[in-house]
């Protein structure tokens, strides 16, 4: 699909979404080497998004299974259609009364029942959830296996099986090996410690927030109508709010949850009361959200030149000075 | 080039990164598909094969210039370029003459290998270092003093005295001053290249053999050894031993969890979700445990208590899928709510600043008091679901002991607990109040090692 890691990169952008070398990289090689990725690092920075852009990109379905605490195998792999088969067998009453006609003793009936057991326990009645689904699929797929550190430990050991072989053994049918490989993409936001077991498994991915230079890119990508000069403002503020002691710093999505907020707003130039009114948007938190506005009134006469351009000459020359 | 991820890996290891067989054949796979030709490309390849953890990374980019970046030391190159046959000859002559008659036999090889320009491959040069120096007994935070001393050993800065020697025979016997300038040059040049290589194999000679010793170190026995001994171990020993006992922890719960879904019949939940399968029970539903617990720590954070306060809440928070919320406070004279600083910091550096945040200062643990602000400001971390453990050692200095909020506190929570790493023996001698305040816990525990601690630990999930 993939001859070089510039051909990722050209595919992924072609989604638009701006993948750094290093997503790129492991991108390329988990298609080469049939292995999957594990991607960490701090929530909405388009961990999700890879996923998605990947599956798009090389035409593949992207299957989704989410994962909370308590997810078991029968939310994850699959389940018997009680329901179904409880139909089946009230509609089927009248063959199964011509199936155990002159059956003597109740030995020989349930000798018989059994002998049609495959008929219940078939694929016909079995529902399948996301693996066994990304697993049996007709066409290869890609697998989003989101927020594994949500779910248990003992989920987490389940799945290796499956990532290790791609097969699935289910009692009644047999083995279910996978037509196709799928593509794995497992994301964490590193609420704890995956097993070691696991990340030997996959190759590592750390998304990380992306520098000022390609979240402008993203920001332009994704907000097109955005003058640049208040993108190149906007990116700024936030770059410099992710270097602040906040409880959360704002994502890549906040920011651009942010851009789009300034560009429905009309707004021309980023001045302080534009901030505060928006900064809700960017933090999530009432303690940062004051922090925030401490540290702005703070750079009010330090930093004048980002916010009001009033003095610029004079207060250049002063740091000159320093 | 596959020898040289091999070393990178082994130094990767020396630093306590944790790469298996598997991951390293991964990397070689990798580092096949990816290439080599773009260095970024092949940066991410190794990156993405071997490091595994967030807190590896800083150390992967600390090693990865050393191992594949420019700084490599320039090969050595053959002195002489700039001189005829003849003078050639001469220099070959003399330089035999005085290789034959040099002692000691490290040195010899040196200047043999600074003035012919054939030096040695990185492990030739480690294994030289190792038989000719003993830099390589120090560790990886001595390394330029190592190097340092390596080069005293094999008497390095004799090499420019013996070059002076060679130069002024030559001279003697008649080569051109040009030539033997020349000559002096690319020498020196050979001799930087050379200290290079040496100060790199020290270095790699020096996590080699950390490497090693980290295989030898016996991790197990960590478990018995009392707490106070423990306090000076290595920060990743601990973390990976506190991880795996956490491990264990955690799947022996997960293996009780499982036996006590079977608990009792839940009738009514059964006879709601049978309603679709028409009243026919085939989904039986039983009833739950609950078997997250809450959990509050009060910790004693005075100079003796501190290690084990350390391991107790490094694993408390290792184990934190397990536990459905958790509380830490800390005290010493004056007691204090460090949940923020957990939320804020890794446990590891919570641990180390939460002893700020109390006052106190030796013999000044005061318990009693303790008890009463926090039954005055905290009682809200205590609701009948929560399990209260109290760690410390029963001492206190300062004030009368406080049995009334002892008993506010056990009345509101679900249980309390007592961990104690002092011997039996001592409960309720002098300032102890052990003996006021054990019996009327829901259990005390002695833990004066790990294997005690996990022990008490487990309990809580019963």
């Amino acid at each position: 699909m993939f001859n070089t890691i510039g051909d990722v990169k050209t595919a992924l952008s072609a989604q638009r979404y701006i993948p750094s070398d290093e997503i790129a990289t492991t991108v390329f090689l988990a298609e080469k080497l049939g292995k999957p990725i594990l991607a960490e690092g701090p929530a909405g920075v388009g961990k999700t998004e890879l996923a998605k852009v990947w599956a798009a990109a090389t035409g593949r379905e992207l299957i989704r299974l989410q994962c909370y605490e308590g997810l078991d195998e029968t939310k994850a792999l699959y389940e018997w259609e009680y329901a179904k088969q409880l139909l089946y067998t009230q509609l089927l009453r009248d063959k199964l009364n011509d199936l155990l006609a002159g059956v003597t003793s109740l030995a020989e009936a349930a000798d018989r029942l059994a002998a049609e057991e495959d008929v219940f326990f078939s694929s016909r009645f079995m529902l399948p959830r996301p693996l066994l689904k990304a697993i049996t699929s007709e066409r290869p797929v890609t697998l989003l296996i989101d927020e594994i550190d949500r779910a248990d430990a003992e989920f987490e050991a389940f799945l290796l099986e499956v990532l290790s072989d791609f097969q699935v053994s289910v009692p009644e049918l047999g083995t279910i090996r996978a037509r196709h490989q799928p593509m794995v993409l497992l994301t964490s936001n590193n609420t704890r410690e995956l097993s070691e077991a696991l990340k030997r498994r996959c190759l590592y991915l750390h998304v990380d927030y992306p520098t000022a230079e390609q979240e402008l890119q993203i920001i332009n990508l994704k907000v097109p109508g955005l003058p640049p000069k208040l993108a190149q403002q906007a990116v700024e503020l936030v770059q410099r709010l992710r270097g602040m002691d906040l409880k959360k710093h704002p994502s890549v999505s906040e920011t651009i949850d942010w851009a789009r907020a300034l560009l429905e707003l009309n707004v021309r130039h980023l001045d302080r009361a534009t901030i505060e009114n928006t900064l809700n948007v960017l933090l999530k938190f009432e303690g940062d959200l004051q922090r925030a506005r401490r540290a702005m009134v703070r750079d009010e006469g330090t930093r004048r030149d980002e916010f009001g351009r009033l003095r610029r000459d004079d207060e250049s020359g002063r740091f000159r000075g320093n | 080039m596959d020898q040289r991820i091999v070393d990178f890996i082994h130094a990767l290891r020396a630093k306590g990164v944790r790469i298996s067989v598997a991951e390293s054949i991964d990397a070689m796979r990798c580092v096949e598909i990816a290439g080599v030709a773009d260095k970024q490309f092949f940066r991410s390849a190794l990156r993405a094969s071997l490091v595994k953890e967030p807190r590896d990374l800083p150390t992967f980019d600390e090693l990865f210039p050393r191992f594949f970046g420019l700084d490599t030391p320039p090969p050595l190159q053959q002195p002489g370029s700039g001189m005829s046959p003849e003078e050639r000859e001469k220099l070959a002559q003399m330089l035999q003459q005085m290789l034959a008659s040099l002692s000691p036999e490290q040195l010899r090889r040196l200047f043999e290998m600074m003035m012919t320009g054939q030096g040695m491959s990185g492990s030739q040069m480690r294994q030289f270092i190792n038989e000719h120096t003993t830099a390589t007994q120090m560790t990886t935070g001595f390394q330029p003093w190592a190097t340092r001393r390596a080069m005293r050993e094999l008497q390095f800065d004799r090499l420019e005295q013996l070059l002076q020697e060679l130069l002024q025979k030559l001279r003697e016997a008649g080569v051109s001053e040009a030539a033997l300038q020349q000559l002096e040059r690319e020498a020196r040049e050979n001799r930087e290249a050379l200290a290079q290589q040496i100060g790199r194999e020290v270095g790699n000679g020096l996590q080699q053999r950390e490497a090693e010793e980290r295989r030898r170190r016996p991790v197990e026995d960590l478990q018995d050894r009392p707490f106070e001994e423990l306090k000076y171990q290595d920060d990743d020993d601990m973390r990976a031993v506190i991880n795996r006992l956490a491990a264990q922890l955690r799947t022996r719960v997960a293996l009780r969890q499982k036996r006590a879904n079977k608990g009792m019949l839940d009738a009514k939940s059964t006879i709601r979700a049978n309603l679709r399968y028409s009243g026919v029970p085939l989904d039986v539903r039983h009833h739950r445990k609950h078997l997250k617990p809450r959990i509050t720590v009060i910790c004693d954070v005075s100079g003796s208590m501190r290690a084990v306060t350390g391991f107790m809440l490094m694993l408390v928070y290792a184990l934190q899928d397990q536990i459905s919320r958790t509380r830490p406070f800390v005290y010493y004279r004056t007691i204090a709510d460090v949940q923020a600083d957990f939320q804020r910091l890794r446990p590891e550096e919570a641990i180390r600043v939460v002893p700020e945040r109390v006052q106190g200062g030796p013999w000044q643990t005061s318990l009693g008091s303790c008890l009463e602000t926090f039954t005055r400001d905290h009682l809200d971390a205590v609701d009948r679901r929560t399990t209260v453990i109290f760690l410390g050692d029963g001492d206190d200095h300062m004030s009368p002991p406080n049995p009334r909020a002892f008993e506010i506190i056990k009345r509101r929570a679900h249980r309390v607990v007592w961990f104690n790493p002092e011997p039996p023996y001592r409960w309720g001698r002098e300032d102890n109040h052990m003996h006021i305040y054990g019996p009327m816990c829901d259990a005390v525990h002695h833990v004066s090692n790990l294997r005690q601690l996990v022990a008490a630990v487990d309990g809580l999930f019963s």
